[in-house]
């Protein structure tokens, strides 16, 4: 059985706080809560729909961390990849921690977006060790 | 009222270009040149017509007004996409190009550019604003 992976796909948004928290989000989880667990894939690089990356994307799950209620990365990865395990929209955590009001600045992202950012990782790395349990009941 | 231009960066996650590309595009809009530049979300760009009103905005608004497209790597998203849905972009901009002209600037990590990065960020921004400012001059 090959190593299954989870993707961690943020929207890559740079036009407010709200996608930056996505973006932390998911380097907190890749590099250190689910650190051996998941992977990162650049969202431009699955719209454009390079080959190998779909495929790959296709065989494992996949967790989409939205900025805003467009949704880019959830489905702009329904429209390339066809499938979303989970989805996460980070505006959902600011509305959890009302006392953690996110600094406006991108870069550098400010003290509240960087814990904010760790809550949510959190919880995207629960739901990564979730999913990952599914796919091994599966093969099972 | 003058055209703004649309800078519209690749902002990959995975790498380390698509970092300096996002920070380029940022330096340009909020410090170099406001009142001429707006940013164009790459992934709201190619979410155009989907559910509420999606990327087409962004879409018309680079059909009708120059843009910048800044790569992080050669995989060249940025200009694919606006190539696509609303035309040749006026001018591209590729970061490994300018990092190599700067070889003592290494940026830290794709998550914290760092000292270097960010210098090098400022430096790849102040190429932006040329061609800006060419594009302008231009009309």
């Amino acid at each position: 059985m090959s190593e299954k992976k989870v993707y961690i796909i943020p929207c890559s948004g740079i036009g407010k706080v709200f996608g930056s928290i996505g973006r932390k989000t998911a380097y907190i989880v890749v590099n250190e809560l689910a650190k051996d667990k998941t992977t990162l894939e650049c969202l431009p690089l699955i719209v454009k729909g390079k080959k190998e990356v779909i495929e790959a994307l296709k065989e494992n799950k996949v967790i989409a961390l939205d900025g805003c209620p467009l949704k880019c990365s959830y489905n702009d990865l329904m429209k390339a990849v066809g499938k979303v395990d989970t989805h996460f929209l980070t505006t959902d955590i600011v509305k959890e921690n009302r006392d953690l009001k996110p600094e406006p600045s991108i870069i550098p992202v400010g003290e509240n977006t960087k814990q904010l950012s760790i809550k949510l990782a959190e919880k995207v790395a629960a739901e990564v060790d979730k999913l990952l349990k599914e796919n091994m009941e599966r093969d099972d | 009222m003058k055209k703004k231009v649309g800078i519209i960066a690749c902002s990959g996650e995975k790498l380390v270009g698509g970092t300096l590309s996002r920070a380029a595009a940022r330096i340009v809009v909020e410090k170099l040149r406001p009142n001429n530049t707006i940013i164009l979300c790459q992934p709201l760009f190619m979410a155009g017509g989907l559910e509420r009103h999606g990327g087409q905005q962004e879409r018309d608004f680079a059909k009708n007004h120059p843009t910048i497209t800044i790569e992080g790597c050669e995989e060249e998203c940025a200009k694919i996409a606006v190539d696509k849905y609303s035309g040749k972009p006026a001018t591209t901009i590729y970061i490994q190009e300018i990092a190599e002209m700067y070889p003592e600037l290494k940026p830290k990590s794709r998550e914290d550019l760092g000292e270097d990065g960010m210098k090098l960020a400022e430096i790849i921004a102040e190429e932006i604003a040329k061609k800006v400012d060419e594009l302008f001059q231009s009309k």
